[in-house]
């Protein structure tokens, strides 16, 4: 079960970075960003994943040391990523609409004024 | 003596920034206290730093402070951990420094931009996301810093809505450098898999000596990341296209300290997690990959017509200086290359305000428009000079005694392995230097000297609030390179033990004898030893350089031809040519300065230029094709 995580981990990876560099719409091009992020995400969980543990909720009696339960901490690596992620694609998202205004076009291979 | 009120000092100096950044904004648009806000922030958190020189660097004691008190039990670091060793002092005070000096230029700087407002709120989150880096001690917070710096500096760069530029540059920026930041998130995903901890020391006691695939994959992944975030190599264009937009405070920000994470990163990821620098095939690819950011950036270099491009590009050359250094793992090499950080944060930091100061004065940075301006603005004219001759490595500033030093690493290591190819990289590394005088020779001819256009005549020079942080930086300049013997006992020594001392860092945070339990093999990977060879005395170059510079002033004045006209002697052989009226002067433009050079390597420059070809998709192609040839590598010869 969990090499279908790591797959799709990596292909969802993949697929963004492939967006990223042929697509020529700029909103692809962040759109394939979104991708790679996700494609993290489902790889950190994955990676903290415990086949048949609990929800790693406890109080302090109840804590024994024959518990079984997934690892929290890549959980809450996976909040901070997500919450990083909807910043970059928020703040790309707002240079693409200016970019729009100003260049009229959102293909990648027109906004090029920055060359040579 | 004890040390206990000082570690509280590290994680002030991070937070400061932050609650910095967040009472400027509450502040919104009072300006003066605004400045006095963000000034005492930037001037407590150098002090704080500074305060740590003493037990940090002198009496080597390495910091350590675990968040909300949460020390590590049975072995396993279960807390967040602040770790201030002599090599994250090292660079957090550099970068203190340079935040500090660009904070009181900007100042001024910005009252030309319309959003004054917000501008502090993003400059101090990208100072207190650099220190959190540089501070940290665990894997997963360098990561989130390194977003919050990111985000801040792509922020900066969209900055200035009056330049028509900005917006692109900023999308390239964040597109591009998101691959970095991918790989960086998923080499830690892969690390916290093998060793089930993100304590940088943890790490670095369990990991080196277990290489298997994952954690080649996930040492491939870190180091292109870091790379990514230092623009070495194949990601150089965006680092250009930041620069010219930004404005140049944050220029000095991004060249000299947001570059320094990335190099930081790169130590600490190949010298410590991963001790991978002893083995000799990640060595070639370091010296490789930074031979090839110094002469490919230097010959982009050359081919460009805007002052801040321009110097973005060296800026790069540069930080391939410092990479070449740190690839070689020899004593030398990493003092060296440690050197050379410290003195590329001082002089690209002054010539960055310097072409901040002349389009502040003149509104463009476009090098055929400028010209002659050193009559206008003597001293930034003088500041200049100071800059480009330090960055061109002559005696006795300071550029020369890194590039010396790095020269000399690299000469020894040749002689060592008896390897034609680091002989070679001696030779890169010369030619480099020479190009780079050559470059700065076109930018002093065609900004400072030659004929003053007409619209200039007005230009007054820059506002003392604005020299000041200049004088302060060139005198840094001087200082560094006037007393390398010095620098080399208090500063760099330390700094470059520190590389090499990996089991004092793990005892620091995991307990004494903690790396002596878990790691199979903990020597050094090379000896810390800095020795010259052959012997140059910089105070008697000071005193040359005084001689020569009086005497050009004694003979210019001693000439009776008056400043500022240009008398041309009547040519009757080409007076046939024209209808016999007066020769006029006109002014060599800078591109045509080398005209045969480039003429003659027109083919390779012409490739080049049409390579950077601005289109974000190919930046990208690039970046995952470094991503893809680095990891190759690595599995092949790991």
């Amino acid at each position: 079960m969990m090499l279908a995580n790591y797959i799709g981990a990596v292909a969802l990876f993949v697929i963004g970075f492939y967006a990223m560099m042929v697509k020529h719409n700029i909103i692809q091009i962040v759109i394939g960003m979104g991708l790679t992020d996700y494609g993290l995400n489902l790889m950190i969980v994955s990676i903290g994943f415990n086949e048949g543990g609990t929800a790693p909720i406890y109080t302090f009696g109840e804590l024994t040391s024959g518990m079984y339960f997934v690892d929290p901490i890549p959980q809450a690596l996976t909040l901070t990523s997500i919450v990083i992620g909807a910043c970059v694609t928020a703040m790309a998202m707002a240079l693409c609409i200016r970019l729009y205004k100003e260049y009229g076009t959102l293909d990648a291979r027109d906004i090029r004024r920055l060359h040579g | 003596m004890n040390y206990d009120i000082y570690s509280h000092f590290p994680v002030l100096a991070v937070m400061l920034y932050f609650v910095g950044a967040f009472i400027v904004t509450l502040i919104g648009k009072r300006r003066t206290a605004r400045n006095i806000v963000a000034g005492a922030v930037m001037l407590i958190s150098l002090a704080l730093l500074l305060a740590l020189v003493g037990p940090v660097m002198l009496d080597g004691e390495i910091i350590t402070y675990w968040m909300g008190d949460w020390e590590p039990a049975a072995g396993y670091a279960i807390g967040i951990a602040i770790e201030v060793d002599a090599l994250s002092l090292f660079f957090g005070l550099l970068a203190a420094i340079a935040v500090a000096l660009a904070g009181f230029y900007s100042f001024k700087y910005i009252t030309q931009d319309d959003a004054n407002g917000p501008f502090f709120t993003l400059f101090l989150m990208l100072s207190g996301g650099v220190m959190g880096i540089l501070l940290s001690g665990d894997l997963f917070n360098i990561y989130v810093m390194l977003e919050v710096m990111t985000f801040a500096a792509v922020g900066l760069t969209a900055f200035r809505t009056w330049n028509p530029n900005a917006r692109e540059a900023a999308f390239k920026y964040l597109v591009v450098g998101s691959i970095g930041s991918s790989c960086i998130l998923l080499g830690i995903a892969l690390v916290y898999a093998q060793c089930h901890t993100l304590n940088l020391a943890q790490i670095s006691a369990i990991l080196p000596g277990n290489l298997n695939p994952t954690t080649i994959l996930a040492f491939a992944l870190l180091f292109a990341g870091f790379g990514c975030k230092s623009f070495m190599f194949p990601f150089q264009p965006i680092a250009a296209d930041a620069h010219g937009a930004a404005p140049s405070s944050v220029s000095v920000l991004i060249s000299g300290v947001f570059t320094k994470t990335g190099v930081y990163g790169i130590i600490r990821v190949s010298y410590f997690l991963f001790r991978t620098m002893g083995l000799t095939s990640i060595q070639t690819m370091v010296v490789f990959i930074g031979c090839l950011s110094m002469f490919v950036c230097v010959t982009m270099a050359l081919n460009q017509h805007d002052f801040k491009r321009l110097l973005a590009f060296h800026s790069i050359s540069q930080i391939g200086y410092i990479l070449t250094a740190l690839g070689l793992c020899t004593g030398i090499g990493i003092a060296g290359g440690l050197y050379h950080a410290i003195n590329h944060t001082l002089f690209k930091g002054l010539l960055f305000l310097v072409a901040g100061s002349v389009l502040y004065g003149t509104g463009t940075t476009y090098l055929e428009k400028l010209g002659g301006l050193a009559r206008k603005m003597p001293q930034t004219a003088a500041l200049f000079m100071i800059g480009a001759l330090s960055i061109s490595g002559i005696p006795p500033f300071n550029g020369f005694a890194s590039k010396w030093m790095i020269y000399q690493a690299t000469f020894e290591k040749a002689a060592e392995t008896g390897s034609i190819g680091y002989a070679l990289v001696t030779v890169v590394c010369v030619v480099t230097s020479v190009l780079t005088l050559a470059s700065f020779v076109k930018v002093g001819q065609s900004v400072f000297f030659g004929q003053l256009p007409l619209e200039y005549e007005n230009v007054r020079e820059t506002p003392l609030s604005m020299r000041i942080p200049m004088w302060i930086m060139a005198a840094l300049c001087v200082i560094t390179g006037l007393f390398p013997e010095q620098m080399i006992q208090y500063v760099i020594g330390p700094a470059s033990a520190a590389v090499l001392n990996v089991p004092a860092y793990i005892d620091s945070a995991m307990g004494a004898g903690y790396a002596a339990l878990t790691m199979a093999d903990y020597s050094y990977l090379a000896e810390p030893v800095i020795s010259f060879i052959g012997f140059w005395d910089p105070v008697s170059w000071l005193v040359l350089f005084a001689i020569v510079m009086c005497a050009i002033t004694l003979a210019s004045l001693m000439g009776k031809r008056s400043r500022g006209a240009v008398t041309l002697a009547d040519d009757e052989r080409h007076a046939v040519f024209f209808g016999g009226e007066a020769a006029e002067y006109s002014h060599v433009a800078g591109a045509d300065l080398f005209w045969g050079f480039k003429h003659n390597l027109r083919g390779y420059l012409g490739f080049m230029s049409r390579a950077h070809s601005g289109v974000t998709n190919d930046y990208v192609i690039w970046g995952v094709c470094a991503l893809a040839v680095i990891t190759a590598y690595c599995f092949i010869f790991i």
